[in-house]
């Protein structure tokens, strides 16, 4: 049985409230999305800000009502059994505004074991367990206002276990984070899958992060899922095709738009006016590419052969990068 | 589950002190401006002319019974409201909504939570009301008063869903409770007699049930008792399953078109 079945699965959003008597156009953002996750696996959602994934996240936790396609959690129905589900799942949602600010990091876990009916008897303990475990016991008494960004992430964790869920989803988990706070989180995901034998299902744009953690990705872009495989399986979807990496200086990013080659800008430092390319060319059209970008009053700085990443692969297939 | 919420939002609540002054400040300048205006108005604390109207001459006895069952009737409207309008400015309502707690008990936490603060400082405001203004009262008036009280309040509680629901979908409907709410002190006669009002309006505020339990409050105070104001207590015996059912009817369609839509943020 797979922990995680989602079948056509579709989304759209009212561009105004729906009230009775009033003509409203709707907006799919997520358009029919196909994929299954099974027990003790470390799935992701790759793609990027708008593509569908926060929306899919909101409908498997039963946040959102599905305007079409079905969907199993556990086996169960997310819009026949979202209660049943709520017990066993839970969520780290996207940004830092998920817990009460003016209650301490234990008040917060204690609220929370409340509506999630963590047994009295369990409740000191778990909430120890959970804190120490985020390296927050020591900061418990405090005030979650006072936190940093990362500490709040680290306690928005806990109280995503209190009821110690089979399956976990993680919504750009690391998203504004610090390096350390970022390695933490990961790490944790890590051995949560490892450990405990969790179910995780994250979001994220950042592409190493998805490539470290995951054992399965699939690719989102528009509401739809474009490729699915392990980080490598992905991976060898260019393997055929050079990947290079070109500094280049005083680029209008514009003219990318009218390029004949698959290439995405990578980096656009405004400051030193560098941009970062990468591009998927074979050795002939190597030289092409660079006398296309000078013919567009580029300096090209450098030409680099790279291994093929995950961006390398959403290019090849979207014909732009995750960040544009 | 519903004490969690209390406790919660008790903590938040009293860790503001500023917040705590300042409601019983607004309450008490909010009692005395409407009180001294009258005495203005009438040319002093007693008149005749509402006595013959209401049954109760003393003005300031009469704004008060007026003013206090006004104040617990909006408390779980302005509760609902305000609660889950701070919920969806915190961030945390969705969290809310992920856990398996029933929505509805989630709100009724969250608005018993406000009602009981606000009925706290309701009680100092009436007391300095009672001290400022010498007003006359016995405790079995007050203990006499009380099934009227709750009443008109379990009115508003069942239909303080609908704002629930409505700031759920909507986010900023703050103006339009006010406007309900302040279209209802008009209403009810909390300030001044329904008899100078027309007879349409007059007609239109036996559907308010402050309308009836203020009528049946003033009527004990006066020495009456509940057979005196019989009518007023059938309209209110009507009217609070009346207030549930249209509550929940409507909170339920709320719910489900913001599960299409998304609690979201704020």
């Amino acid at each position: 049985m797979w922990t995680i079945e989602a079948e056509g699965l579709r989304k759209s959003y009212p561009k105004k409230i729906p009230l009775p008597f009033r003509k409203v156009e709707w907006v799919e953002a997520v358009k029919g999305v196909s994929f299954k996750v099974k027990k003790g696996e470390l799935f992701g959602l790759l793609g990027p800000n708008g593509a569908g994934k926060t929306t899919t996240i909101k409908m498997l936790t039963t946040l959102l009502e599905p305007s079409g396609g079905t969907a199993r959690v556990l086996g169960l129905d997310i819009r026949r059994d979202a209660r049943e589900i709520r017990r066993k799942i839970n969520l780290v949602a996207e940004g830092e505004r998920t817990l009460y600010w003016r209650l301490s990091a234990y008040e917060n876990l204690k609220y929370f074991a409340r509506i999630y009916y963590v047994p009295k008897r369990e409740e000191r303990e778990r909430i120890e367990t959970l804190l120490k475990l985020v390296g927050l016991w020591e900061r418990r008494n405090d005030l979650v206002m006072n936190f940093s960004r990362g500490m709040k992430q680290r306690l928005a964790i806990a109280k995503a276990l209190i009821n110690d869920p089979e399956v976990l989803f993680l919504d750009e988990p690391t998203l504004g984070l610090d390096v350390q706070s970022a390695i933490f989180v990961r790490e944790f995901v890590k051995r949560l899958v490892k450990e405990e034998g969790k179910t995780v299902l994250l979001t994220t744009h950042y592409m190493a992060e998805a490539e470290e953690l995951c054992d399965r990705i699939a690719i989102i872009d528009h509401g739809r899922i474009i490729a699915m495989d392990t980080p490598e399986g992905l991976k060898r979807l260019v393997k055929d095709e050079e990947t290079v990496e070109i500094r280049v200086r005083e680029l209008k990013s514009q003219s990318l738009g009218e390029s004949p080659f698959s290439m995405a800008v990578i980096e656009d430092d405004t400051s030193t006016g560098t941009v970062r390319l990468r591009a998927q060319v074979d050795e002939e059209d190597l030289p092409r590419l660079v006398e296309w970008l000078v013919k567009r009053g580029a300096k090209v700085l450098s030409v680099e052969k790279m291994e093929p990443t995950l961006e390398d692969v959403f290019i090849k297939l979207t014909g732009r990068g995750l960040r544009d | 589950m519903i004490l969690a919420v209390v406790e919660k939002e008790f903590r938040m609540f009293f860790r503001y002190p500023l917040r705590v002054i300042s409601s019983i400040f607004v309450g008490i300048v909010f009692l005395l401006q409407f009180v001294y205006f009258g005495q203005a108005v009438l040319g002093g604390r007693y008149s005749t002319l509402l006595e013959a109207s209401t049954g109760m001459g003393d003005y300031p006895t009469y704004a008060l019974i007026g003013y206090v069952l006004w104040w617990v009737s909006v408390s779980p409207m302005e509760a609902y409201v305000w609660g889950v309008r701070r919920e969806l400015q915190r961030g945390t309502f969705e969290t809310n909504v992920l856990s398996p707690a029933r929505l509805i008990g989630l709100l009724f936490g969250l608005s018993l939570s406000w009602l009981l603060m606000d009925s706290t400082l309701m009680v100092i405001v009436f007391v300095m009301g009672v001290i400022i203004f010498k007003i006359p009262i016995t405790a079995i008036i007050v203990l006499k008063s009380l099934p009227a009280i709750a009443a008109s309040l379990l009115a508003f509680l069942g239909f303080g869903f609908v704002f629930a629901g409505l700031v759920m979908l909507l986010k900023n409907i703050g103006p339009f409770a006010q406007i309900f709410e302040f279209a209802m002190l008009f209403l009810s006669g909390v300030f001044f007699p329904l008899t100078v009002m027309p007879a349409p309006i007059q007609a239109l505020s036996n559907l308010l049930p402050l309308t009836h339990s203020a009528r049946i409050v003033r009527a004990l105070f006066a020495g009456e008792g509940y057979f005196a104001v019989g009518d007023s207590v059938a309209w209110l015996l009507l009217l609070i399953p009346a207030y549930w059912a249209i509550g929940y009817l409507l909170f339920r369609w709320a719910e489900r078109t913001t599960r299409v839509i998304g609690y979201g943020g704020y």
